[in-house]
């Protein structure tokens, strides 16, 4: 199965990937900022929100009749998404509770409540046999989380194995989400590592959707001994079709402090980029296969180059990504 | 009550009543190969007596579970004559409550069928006695206001003028059009809830990027994206659930079983088509046929001539045909995310079939579908586009409420033209029937000026699948009080890509022009994306009353408020 991605040419993966992503010219100053921030802070309410009203908008207000609107420009879509997403209300927002004129929702018990469900969600993104310059294993990303929709108990788990070296990313999670604003939550809670030299971190972070579709994740941990750790994670899906669907994705993890244990050092740890490509048999099931690259930097580098370990990792992957 | 079956048409009662003790006794089986014959069941009051089962059904060839009236799914027509005081029994027989709303009359708000707002619902096992008297006439239809809606529990309710009509067309036959999935709703409802685009299979793909690229260039491409991928929202959001799950029909008939309706050369038939989807509109036309519309909502508007016309969910239209010769002629209803379609012949006998249409190719939500009169006015969106932007611009007054995580996208300047048909019907080459082409003859019920005005925003969240109201679903909102006997204007304002049937249940929406004159008299206000439309409302019916998207999953995400008339 892992020869499906390396037969398609390189050159035209990249060349598709970049095409795929026009509708962003390359990073817009929204999208900098989205980058910035899904690096290791939480977004501030600002994040989300995007720009006050531009000045523009002001003008808009005044403009009363279309045969005064300048004529068609088309950054008039630019102009008004500022404010058409995410923001403060304005302080002369309307109640929506005035027209209630001191009624109360006397909705009976037991009824009408469907707005107000609480359901549970089982996601396996990743769940792979893998083969590569390490050695056969495999790996997964396993999330779940029950919940309504503005509290949610999240668990999620990665790792990855490998005869003899559980790899030192592999840990679980359980946050608590809450919705941050229309694209983002946040997500508060523990994270514990497994394997030798496991630490246990207070987590807080955010997951959601940046403009143009990127998946974000990124968590800011703070360990058991003051130890500090980051990780991001950033996916896009490329629709061939509407099944088949290529997903691009990287990880970093960043820490404080060495931990010698698990063969990390200060600083950034890794980055790993994936390609995987899926068909989804149902919406709920899709076997994929792929190709992922990752390299270890800094200290982390320097343990595995004296361990006598590749900086340089390269895999085949192969596995089901399906959920309930 | 008297049973009775109309093999052909209304005059025909007298043949039909004999077929009637046979029909007691049907099966669903047999009542759906009657429907293919052009057969439609019908009870006649004043006196009902409704009975709700589960019954296993097969439109796709896979058993599936159905919610049925009297052994029947749709559920019967039932006729009722202006003025008379009806009694419907409703026996609940599932092992679940249910319900059954009377939609478009106006009626004492306990009669109303509303679970958690006009009584608790019907539990199981018993009954339930409706009794009001019928005030109005034309095509209304009933249907449970609880998830069985989405499993077949609708039927025509057919209001006799008591005045007889003075030219009556020869044939007269009910079209509800519907939509059937093998899922349980409930599981339908979660998978929209964990994946908003669960049942689009028409999101962008890298073959659309190709073509563009080859068509506009990179920059055109880019353009025609921007804003989109910019905004995460979705250029094919038409609809949340499409004939990836779903089978559409006709009188409880799939589009192979091909439902008919007898008709001769010469003669005028009226079809009274009712909106019965639980999540899609229908663009309907009849090849070959001009559609004169004479009825909305079951009130007479006044005569006009369409090649075709869009309905949504809680919708009513009359439409009068006349059949030029002895040929078959396809009654064409399709999905309007153009995924599937619901179809059925005129003919003059049974077993004939003309061609049926192919799907129209869907086109990418325009600008107008997202920055309303912010729209640039051609944008490949042409003539109606153009009306995007053709008066005052108002802007709209978005609710403290609307800047929270269950609202992705605010409309600032709507467009308030009534006189665009619609995503995927703009510029079709054919007749489209617009709001602007309604109007009900003799004026509003009502002629004070509306007292006060009432702003309401239709906001979601396409991602997480959350609807609501200015930003507060039902459990979260207080009620809306409408002052006893007061003349109210209501304004609505999508702040959604997606088309939204507002329902009010007790009281008429008097729809209202863009320069805020009486339009059109409805029970259900479609608002389409980016748009503001305004209904003027006598509050004369005392009570608690419903109000909500008609879109079923809209509804039971939380797009509902409880009016209060005190």
């Amino acid at each position: 199965m892992s020869s499906l991605t390396t037969r398609a040419p390189r050159h035209t993966l990249v060349a598709i990937l970049a095409a795929c992503m026009i509708g962003a010219p390359v990073l817009s100053q929204e999208q900098r900022d989205q980058s910035a921030h899904a690096g290791h802070v939480p977004p501030s309410p600002a994040t989300e929100s995007a720009d006050p009203p531009p000045p523009e908008h002001a003008t808009h207000a005044e403009t009363k009749s279309a045969d005064q609107m300048p004529a068609e420009t088309p950054s008039m879509g630019d102009m008004q998404m500022g404010s058409m997403q995410g923001g403060r209300a304005p302080p002369d927002a309307r109640d929506p509770h005035a027209y209630a004129e001191g009624y109360e929702y006397t909705g009976m018990a037991g009824m009408e409540t469907s707005d107000q469900i609480s359901f549970g969600w089982l996601s396996a993104d990743e769940l792979e046999y893998l083969s590569g310059n390490e050695g056969d294993g495999y790996a997964w990303n396993l999330q779940a989380n029950y919940g309504d929709d503005r509290n949610k108990l999240w668990v999620r788990t990665q790792g990855l194995k490998v005869p003899g070296e559980l790899d030192p990313t592999t840990s679980g999670e359980i946050l608590w989400w809450r919705p941050h604003s229309a694209f983002w939550g946040t997500q508060l809670g523990l994270r514990q590592d497994f394997g030798d030299g496991a630490h246990t971190y207070l987590a807080a972070g955010i997951e959601g959707v940046a403009p143009y579709w990127f998946i974000v994740e990124a968590t800011g941990y703070v360990g058991d001994d003051g130890r500090l750790a980051a990780r991001v994670k950033v996916s896009y899906d490329v629709r061939f079709t509407n099944r088949l669907i290529l997903t691009p994705n990287v990880e970093a993890n960043a820490y404080s402090k060495s931990e010698d244990e698990r063969g990390l050092g200060a600083g950034l740890g890794n980055i790993e980029a994936g390609l995987r490509l899926r068909y989804e048999m149902r919406r709920k099931f899709a076997p994929y296969a792929g190709y992922v690259w990752e390299r270890s930097f800094s200290g982390t580098a320097d343990r595995r180059r004296a361990a006598g370990d590749p900086v340089n990792e390269h895999r085949f992957v192969a596995g089901f990504r399906m959920w309930f | 009550m008297k049973r009775i079956v109309t093999r052909f048409s209304r005059r025909s009662f007298v043949e039909g009543s004999a077929a009637a003790a046979a029909l007691g006794a049907l099966t669903w089986t047999h009542a759906r190969e009657s429907a293919a014959s052009g057969l439609q069941s019908e009870l006649m009051g004043p006196v009902f007596d409704l009975e709700i089962t589960a019954l296993a059904v097969n439109y796709t060839g896979q058993k599936g579970i159905a919610t049925a009236v009297n052994g029947q799914v749709p559920a019967p027509v039932l006729r009722v004559r202006e003025g008379d005081a009806v009694t419907l029994r409703v026996t609940n027989r599932l092992s679940e409550m249910t319900s059954i709303h009377w939609h478009g009359l106006i009626l004492p708000a306990e009669m109303d069928g509303v679970p958690g707002i006009s009584f608790t619902g019907i539990p199981p096992g018993e009954t339930f006695i409706y009794r009001f008297t019928v005030r109005q006439s034309g095509t209304y239809w009933y249907h449970a206001h609880t998830l069985h809606e989405q499993t077949g529990l609708y039927g025509a309710l057919i209001a006799e003028p008591r005045a007889p009509e003075s030219t009556r067309p020869e044939r007269d036959y009910a079209v509800l059009l519907s939509d059937w999935t093998d899922e349980d709703p409930l599981q339908l409802y979660l998978n929209l809830k964990k994946m908003g685009s669960y049942y689009n299979f028409g999101l962008p793909t890298t073959e659309d990027l190709f073509a563009d690229l080859s068509r506009v260039g990179l920059a055109g491409a880019t353009t025609r994206r921007g804003m989109w991928n910019r905004s995460r929202m979705n250029p094919t959001d038409y609809s949340d659930v499409s004939a990836a799950t779903y089978t559409y029909l006709m009188n409880g008939t799939s589009p192979s079983g091909n439902w008919t309706g007898i008709a001769l050369a010469g003669e005028r038939v009226r079809l009274r088509f009712i909106g019965a989807g639980t999540a899609t509109y229908f663009d309907v036309r009849i090849p070959g046929l001009k559609l004169t519309v004479v009825s909305t909502d079951g009130q007479e508007v006044e005569p006009v001539e369409v090649d075709e016309f869009r309905i949504g969910p809680g919708e009513t239209y009359d439409v009068i045909v006349q059949m030029p010769d002895d040929r078959p002629y396809t009654i064409f209803a399709q999905s309007m995310d153009r995924t599937g379609f619901a179809r059925g012949t005129l003919a003059p006998r049974t077993g004939m079939q003309a061609e049926t249409p192919r799907i129209d190719a869907p086109v990418w939500l325009m600008d107008v579908d997202m920055m309303g009169a912010m729209a640039s006015k051609p944008g490949g969106a042409g003539g109606h586009a153009a009306h995007g932007a053709t008066t005052e611009m108002r802007k709209a007054n978005h609710a403290r409420s609307e800047y929270g995580p269950g609202v992705d996208m605010r409309v600032d300047y709507p467009r308030a033209n009534l006189d665009d048909p619609g995503i995927n019907l703009r510029d079709n080459g054919r007749r489209v029937l617009t709001y602007a082409d309604l109007r009900t003859p003799g004026g509003a019920l009502d002629l004070r000026d509306p007292n006060r005005e009432i702003e309401l925003h239709l906001t979601g969240n396409m991602e997480r699948f959350q609807w609501s109201i200015d930003g507060l679903k039902l459990n979260e909102a207080k009620p809306i009080h409408f002052r006893r006997d007061e003349r109210l204007r209501v304004v609505l304002v999508n702040d959604t890509t997606m088309t939204h049937p507002m329902h009010l249940h007790g009281m008429w929406s008097e729809l209202e022009s863009e320069r805020g004159e009486f339009q059109v008299r409805k029970h259900t206000v479609s608002v389409q994306p980016a748009q503001r439309v305004s209904f003027a409302v006598t509050a004369d019916a005392p009570g608690r009353w419903a109000f909500h998207c008609h879109l079923l999953y809209h509804m039971a995400a939380g797009m509902f408020r409880e009016v209060v008339v005190a």
